[in-house]
């Protein structure tokens, strides 16, 4: 055990003070910005960030050592790796989190076009572009992408009781933390909330038509809406998809996997070694074929026939994952009911699916999400632009016949983007669990 | 399905999958009933239908398909375009006015074994009055007592003339047999009357044609239509592709192997970096970090791809802008449209955005799976941190490493959404062709051929592509599976 040496804590006062002076003295000297090529350069920046980032963690960390030998000397390079290491990983969110802030911006930024003159002062990052001008604030995009959109009454309601269960949840969550409420009825009542949640979603989604997109002109009459203000209904179609395709996987998918898991049959070896294989094969891979069998089953442009294509590899996919869950889950159960009397269907269906209803959320979920992403099965399949997802709706912003309009496709991509990123948070120890407890599998 | 529309003609087609589906339900249940060992496939049958249906039979498919010369010059559809006159008949023989738009030279042996519509009577262009659920309805009626067999009608909103047989007239109305995808065009209308039959050439020399069976005598025969027909073409689809190698199948397979592995390797380094530094239980915050570096995976990447091509672009792109401020590249670099390896970097840096959570998120599990146990060992060993990270964290990780890295191998593979979205498959280049270009992968390019070449669909050409990105495929997963044993797991429980 080494003494713990009080003059840690001067040494720690003195670089943190040299490493302020130092950052101080390289941003007070950075060289005047110039023009070149319609650009804002700064002559050698990269120099001088690079020189402040590394300045800083190197501070930091010497500082954290300092402080670590006067207080507990045995954990001072640990302190010093932790401290520098908590600016490095600020550095990474900075890095990873720059498009995602630049996008927000744009979306809520006066500004259609990118291509416009820059600012002529204010901040270096506004001037220089790398930021929107926060003078330029404004809802307009929003506005914009949403005019054309008509909520009729009861979809008003609909929305007012999916906003109030959500703040629900929201506040039963907080609730948890700060009051001491029993976990068996906290989980009982999220459960309710969750259920009404997403029923109310699904009424919303399909209530939803085509027909309440239009916009009216001067001599208050309905035009068509044009493609790039209908973002809503691109979003309710890819609910649409997203939704019936992963309801549809977990209702099929469930029987086979329990079946694998639990019964001994001749051929099961077979039949789950091909369910393996196929659920590797992207569906689109056969897109010619896909596409040859829709239009003679008339189910071209239509979402019927979109799920169906989707749902092949839906359907090998979670039947393999619902069997290895019940791999894992004792028969005893099972076998317990089966004795007194039920059936083998009446076991999986009293005792089994009840059970795994998590399991069920997180296998919906996971196909959700994929299908959310689709793009070129939805491209080939879906040619009505009503009938169109958000992938397809976003990219003909930017392939249309116009100059791109880049607030109006910033403001849809972050209303396209929320569905997902909302359900992501929401379960993201169940989505991102099966990789994070380590034991993955092909 | 087909007996289905024969005997009700109005169903549409896909009423043949509800009434099949319910028949097998009446079935199963009185097959159960006498034997009794059916019973587990019960329970896997819903999941085999879709398969067979949704996936082998698509699979199936388009391996038939991949020796065929299905094409868009060669649908199988009847062609009205080359629709001409009979100048001349004897028997099964018969001599047509225009042998060039008759156009032979399309099909694969020319005429020879291709279907032929003779016409009795010539067709007539009317316009019509309104349109409605497969209804036209003409500004006048035709003259009584002529047969309508089908009208041509001009879709606008997909840009191509549709065929529809015609069902039923009444008056001025022709009801179709189905309701178009779109309204037609209603000022110019084709319709044909008379009689067809459908005959088979057999021989084709210039303007002279012969027919399998010779047309009935009082049958006056005016007019000729062939079929674009396609058919069996054994290896020529990959003699094709292999005959073009040098310039798509060649560079489009060493960018699309590279592609995956540099996103690996270069996902792999950031991530494994990250997550060693997260794995750090010192690290006040660390969930936090976790949550936050994973935005871009909880983010729909079909909408992020494209937001960064805006990124990315070369005079207002966000990227361009930070570059040039710190004055890192001395032009603004043209990424999207430049050259094949400023495309190729864009959909590697934008790549490792999207990809870098999974890779963190998956080290972190396989960094946590790893027993305290064997550090506090190394430690009571004398083991400095370096020394332990090198000799306890490196090894182990690099086994848990191998099936993460081969599933992101295998999916960068086929990821079409980063190459379709970003960067479309271009620039040109000028050691590719129309359909492969410089960031193009294989699976991009098999669509390129399918769907958007210059010379029409070639929808054989792109299913031969796609059956070798199928052997790939399964040639790495089965890799992936012996490295995990996950067959093995199969069998043995």
């Amino acid at each position: 055990m080494i003494p713990p040496r009080r003059s840690g804590f001067a040494w720690m006062g003195l670089i943190a003070l040299a490493t302020v002076g130092l950052v101080w003295l390289l941003f007070g000297n950075l060289p005047e910005p110039v023009i070149r090529d319609r650009f804002v350069v700064i002559p050698q920046g990269w120099a001088y960030i690079l020189g402040a980032f590394v300045l800083v963690i190197a501070g930091i960390a010497a500082s954290a050592y300092w402080y670590g030998v006067a207080t507990r000397p045995g954990r001072a390079v640990a302190y010093a790796v932790t401290m520098g290491t908590h600016m490095f990983i600020w550095g990474v969110i900075l890095a990873i989190f720059y498009p995602v802030v630049y996008l927000l911006a744009v979306s809520f930024n006066r500004n259609d076009t990118l291509a416009g003159a820059l600012p002529r002062e204010g901040n270096l990052l506004v001037r220089s572009g790398v930021l929107p001008n926060p003078a330029d604030f404004a809802y307009v995009q929003y506005e914009k992408v949403l005019s054309q959109t008509n909520i009729l009454g009861y979809q008003w309601v609909v929305i007012a009781l999916l906003v109030l269960m959500a703040l629900a949840l929201l506040g039963l969550g907080i609730a948890r933390k700060v009051f001491p409420i029993t976990p068996h009825r906290a989980d009982r009542w999220s459960a309710w909330l969750g259920w009404g949640l997403f029923l109310t979603t699904a009424v919303l989604v399909v209530s939803i038509t085509p027909s309440q997109f239009y916009g009216v002109n001067e001599a208050g009459e309905r035009v068509a809406a044009s493609s790039e203000r209908v973002i809503v209904l691109y979003v309710r179609n890819t609910l649409l998809v997203s939704g019936t395709t992963g309801l549809f996987a977990v209702l099929i998918a469930t029987s086979a996997g329990y079946a694998f898991a639990r019964m001994r049959f001749e051929g099961r070896y077979q039949t789950l070694l091909t369910f393996v294989f196929v659920q590797m094969f992207p569906g689109f891979m056969a897109l010619v074929a896909i596409f040859w069998l829709m239009v003679r089953l008339d189910l071209l442009n239509t979402f019927t026939g979109l799920i169906l294509a989707y749902s092949g590899g839906a359907i090998a996919f979670s039947a393999w994952i619902f069997k290895g869950y019940l791999e894992s889950v004792s028969p005893a159960l099972e076998e317990a009911a089966m004795v007194d009397g039920a059936t083998r269907w009446g076991a999986f269906y009293r005792i089994i699916l009840p059970v795994s209803v998590p399991m069920l959320l997180f296998i919906f979920l996971l196909q959700f999400i994929g299908t959310y992403s689709e793009f070129i099965l939805a491209n080939t399949l879906l040619q009505g632009q009503e009938n169109w997802t958000v992938g397809i709706g976003l990219r003909n912003f930017t392939t249309g016949r116009f100059d791109t309009q880049w607030g109006a496709l910033a403001a849809s991509a972050v209303i396209g983007s929320l569905p997902i990123l909302i359900i992501f948070y929401a379960f993201q120890d169940a989505l991102t669990g099966q990789y994070a407890a380590g034991g993955v599998k092909g | 399905m087909l007996a289905g529309r024969l005997l009700v003609p109005d169903l549409p087609a896909w009423s043949g999958l509800v009434i099949g589906t319910f028949g097998l339900i009446v079935a199963l249940v009185v097959i159960a009933q006498r034997f009794t060992w059916i019973m587990p496939w019960y329970y896997v049958l819903p999941a085999i239908v879709f398969l067979l249906t949704f996936t082998f039979f698509p699979i199936g498919l388009t391996v038939w398909l991949a020796f065929t010369d299905y094409s868009g010059i060669r649908n199988g559809q009847l062609n009205p375009v080359t629709t001409t006159d009979i100048v001349e008949l004897d028997d099964t023989r018969l001599v047509i006015a225009d042998p060039v738009g008759f156009n032979c030279a399309d099909l694969r042996n020319g005429c020879v074994d291709v279907r032929a519509q003779v016409l009795s009577l010539s067709s007539v262009t009317v316009p019509a009055a309104a349109y409605a659920n497969g209804v036209i309805t003409l500004e006048e009626p035709l003259a009584p007592g002529r047969t309508v067999v089908e009208v041509e009608l001009f879709l606008p909103d997909m840009g191509f003339d549709f065929t529809a047989s015609v069902v039923g007239v009444d008056g001025a109305d022709l009801l179709l047999e189905r309701p178009m995808p779109f309204p037609p065009d209603l000022e110019a209308i084709r319709v044909s009357i008379g009689d067809r039959l459908l005959r088979t050439i057999v021989a084709e020399d210039g303007a002279v044609l012969t027919l399998n069976t010779p047309l009935p005598a009082d049958f006056d025969a005016t007019a000729i239509a062939r079929y674009n027909d396609y058919g069996f073409i054994g290896w020529r689809n990959f003699a094709t592709i292999i005959s073009r190698a040098q310039r798509s199948l060649i560079p489009v397979f060493t960018w699309n192997v590279s592609f995956a592995l540099l996103t690996i390797l270069i996902n792999t380094a950031f991530g494994v970096l990250l997550a060693v530094l997260l794995n750090n239980p010192d690290l006040r915050f660390r969930n936090v970090y976790r949550t936050l570096l994973i935005i871009p995976w909880a983010l729909p990447n079909i909408i992020t791809i494209q937001v960064w091509k805006g990124f990315l672009n070369e005079n207002f792109g966000a990227i361009n802008r930070v570059l040039m401020l710190l004055d890192i590249t001395p032009e603004p670099i043209s990424w999207l449209l430049g050259d094949a390896t400023t495309a190729r970097a864009a959909v590697l840096l934008v790549n490792l955005w999207l990809g870098l959570p999974f890779m963190m998120t998956a080290t972190l599990g396989a960094l946590s799976a790893i027993p305290r146990e064997l550090y506090e060992a190394a430690k009571i060993d004398g083991a400095s941190p370096l020394q332990s990270f090198w000799g306890v964290t490196a090894p182990l990780l690099r086994t848990a490493l191998v099936p993460i890295t081969l599933t992101g191998f295998a999916f960068n593979f086929n990821n079409f959404n980063i190459i379709f979205l970003l960067t479309d498959g271009g620039p040109a280049v000028e050691w590719g062709t129309a359909t492969a270009r410089g960031t193009d992968i294989l699976i991009s390019w098999a669509y390129n051929e399918a769907f958007r070449s210059q010379g029409g669909f070639a929808y054989g050409l792109g299913s031969a592509i796609s059956i070798l990105i199928f052997v790939i495929t399964v040639a790495v997963s089965l890799v992936n599976f012996r490295v995990t044993g996950a067959l093995k797991e199969v069998r043995n429980t």
